[in-house]
């Protein structure tokens, strides 16, 4: 008797499962992104540097993956050229969720750089 | 046309780049990646003028066409290869 009730909701429970905001990776696409955003999670420095070093860490053309502090330079200490410092910029950006404008991403020489950019644009489109 | 600046050339890159990680496929994905960085590197020394705005305006052109493509590849599924990291919710 309960069946034709029981059965409906698990169908329904199923479908919310599958809807679960997802984290957003390079391999989904940008729809699945979760629609909640907590704003204020982000503007504390030392999150935000540490998110950002685990980007730096997981981007494979770095040389010196081990010690990465909020003082690193992208070209200095980590050897990457201008077209290697935007395709890790878009790296940070899928990460954060944010897109930094072309001019600002040309000034963005370090880690310190872009963490203290991040952190003053919380809403950043 | 007026002289490119070192901002407008890496805002293209980024564009392809950002646009190449559009692709639902796997292969697609990584021929475009590997196409855009390859180009961008040939013609890094590139000082012409002349030639450089031929370059942008050909850049240009195949943007469109990439924006297009991986428009069209997100209306298709495609099966994961096994090359390809799993989802990271299943870590």
């Amino acid at each position: 008797m309960f069946k034709s009730v029981f059965r409906p909701c698990a169908a329904v429970a199923k479908n919310a499962r599958m809807t679960l905001p997802v984290r957003n990776s390079i391999l989904m696409p940008q729809m699945m992104v979760s629609p909640i955003r907590f704003y204020s999670a982000t503007t504390d420095r030392n999150e935000i540097t540490q998110r950002v070093v685990d980007v730096i860490k997981a981007f494979d053309r770095t040389n010196a993956s081990a010690d990465i502090s909020s003082k690193t330079l992208f070209h200095k200490d980590l050897g990457l050229d201008s077209l290697d410092t935007v395709e890790l910029l878009v790296a940070i950006e899928e990460d954060f969720d944010i897109q930094f404008p072309d001019k600002v991403a040309d000034e963005l020489k370090g880690v310190e750089d872009t963490v203290e950019w991040i952190a003053n644009h919380p809403e950043s489109e | 046309m007026s002289s490119l600046t070192r901002t407008q050339v890496l805002g293209l890159y980024k564009q392809f780049i950002k646009n190449a990680n559009n692709f639902n496929d796997y292969n697609f994905k990584n021929y475009f990646l590997r196409r855009t960085r390859a180009s961008f590197r040939e013609n890094r020394d590139v000082k012409d003028q002349e030639k450089l705005n031929l370059l942008y305006t050909n850049a240009l052109k195949d943007l469109g066409v990439l924006k297009r493509q991986s428009l069209i590849s997100q209306m298709y599924t495609f099966d994961k290869l096994v090359v390809e990291p799993l989802k990271t919710e299943h870590e």
